[in-house]
């Protein structure tokens, strides 16, 4: 059974420490998490202002962070790349096909995720919060501090979505990224070039690494949840 | 007694449908006063409307004798007013940190803080609870942290939403008691309820919101 075999390969590299591989995961761990660092705190405060202001254009606001979840990476791909090519207006950068290039995509990617589910989050929370801060003379931004922190597990289940979205994407990293090996290569477009030669068994070994990051993820996104909802239970 | 606070035509409307056309009023300083009406009159729309929560339009405004606009609501007036809910909400952080938050907000030394939320707890009877979850806190005792967290500020004006209300027993008779402290405290309260015992208070006077205006008892 070619499956049964590749996959015993693919543990067997992930157990010898194949350097290729971890490089990959590095790469992919690394992007993701910088695009997110730079993204969530533009995101949770675009979210709460859209959630806590009244203004012209805000439901139109809000369709359009909701419809952005939906945009396919690949589509941000193609934008990011014809904006960073070097005839593009952001050419001059030298972004294309590095790094920094696939940060500012798993940026683009992670602002509506991020934005929608802290916009959620606050939109939920009860008035009393803001209306209590904002009657014992609390400032605009600490009114938003004191209703970030209360609800900080809608905030962090955005954080995790977000970065849930931007470590399995695929399109943006291979089209802004460029899949180059040692460099711009991550655990998806790896495994679809991968795949595409014919080598299974590192493509199962990412595969694996990615499904662990998922599970552990979403394992701490659980655990945070049960914390709210046994505090829920208590008021 | 000098006027803390006149409102002339306060006017307050949700879509099409009036809550009310009040002609006039005037609250005077270091008074207390007991709003009733019956459900429904505005007595909680009105207290938000003074709190500077709810929007409303008013064709003139005085705070200690200066003239003010109501919309958007004065800086002058949200140094100086509080208001609390009738089931106050705890920030989730602790009761200390719930008591403090005002003067935290205000920029006071946090051991200034500390001493003030100390003596405030003392005075609200609520010391034990210094290391409780805010969340965990009964309907009395959290309308006691918010009683508290209302006095340190010295607000001239303090607006409470039926502080008894859905309490009863021994939790009604403790937010009862520290009600006569904080009409000596020097500055002004307007208490919506329908409690006797509010309302029967010594130096309490009366207003009545009754088919959309204010009457003087």
């Amino acid at each position: 059974m070619p499956l049964v075999d590749a996959t015993r390969d693919a543990f067997g590299l992930l157990l010898s420490g194949d350097a290729e591989l971890w490089q990959i995961v590095w790469v992919s761990l690394k992007t993701s998490v910088f695009g997110l660092l730079l993204a969530t705190p533009v995101a949770v405060v675009l979210g709460y202002a859209i959630a806590s202001h009244r203004f012209r254009g805000r439901r139109i606001a809000i369709w359009l962070a909701q419809a952005a979840l939906s945009l396919p990476t690949v589509l941000i791909g193609l934008l990011l790349y014809l904006l960073l090519s070097r005839q593009g207006p952001a050419g001059g950068l030298h972004w294309l096909f590095t790094q920094s290039g696939m940060i500012a995509g798993q940026f683009v990617i992670a602002i509506p995720v991020l934005m929608a589910f802290t916009l959620a989050a606050v939109q939920a929370a009860d008035p009393r919060y803001a209306e209590t801060a904002v009657a014992h003379g609390a400032s605009g931004w600490r009114v938003m501090t004191t209703l970030l922190y209360e609800v900080r597990f809608g905030v962090m289940a955005a954080v995790i979505s977000g970065f849930g979205r931007v470590i399995s994407e695929v399109g943006c990293a291979l089209m802004v990224g460029g899949n180059i090996a040692g460099e711009t290569r991550t655990i998806t477009t790896a495994i679809a070039l991968e795949t595409s030669k014919g080598d299974f068994a590192q493509g199962i070994a990412l595969g694996i690494v990615l499904v662990t990051i998922a599970l552990l993820m979403n394992g701490a996104l659980m655990l945070l949840q049960g914390d709210a909802h046994s505090a829920r239970g208590r008021l | 007694m000098s006027a803390l606070l006149a409102i002339e035509r306060l006017r307050k409307r949700f879509g099409e449908r009036e809550l009310f056309d009040i002609p006039g009023f005037a609250l005077d300083a270091a008074q207390a006063y007991v709003l009733t009406g019956v459900n429904g009159a505005g007595k909680s729309t009105l207290l938000r409307i003074l709190g500077g929560l709810e929007h409303a339009e008013a064709s003139a405004l005085s705070f200690e004798g200066q003239a003010l606009a109501l919309d958007p609501y004065p800086v002058a007036m949200r140094a100086a007013v509080v208001y609390v809910h009738q089931h106050p909400i705890m920030f989730s952080t602790s009761v200390a940190h719930n008591i403090g938050y005002g003067l935290l907000a205000r920029g006071v030394p946090r051991a200034q803080v500390a001493r003030e939320v100390e003596a405030a707890m003392e005075w609200a009877g609520i010391a034990r609870l210094r290391a409780s979850d805010p969340a965990s806190l009964s309907g009395g005792e959290k309308q006691r942290v918010a009683l508290a967290r209302a006095k340190v500020l010295q607000p001239k004006l303090l607006l409470l939403d039926e502080p008894t209300a859905n309490l009863d027993g021994a939790a009604r008779e403790q937010v009862i008691a520290l009600i006569p402290t904080l009409i000596g405290a020097g500055g002004s309260i307007v208490m919506a309820c329908h409690d006797r015992d509010l309302i029967g208070l010594p130096g309490v006077r009366r207003l009545k919101l009754r088919d959309g205006t204010i009457e003087y008892r």
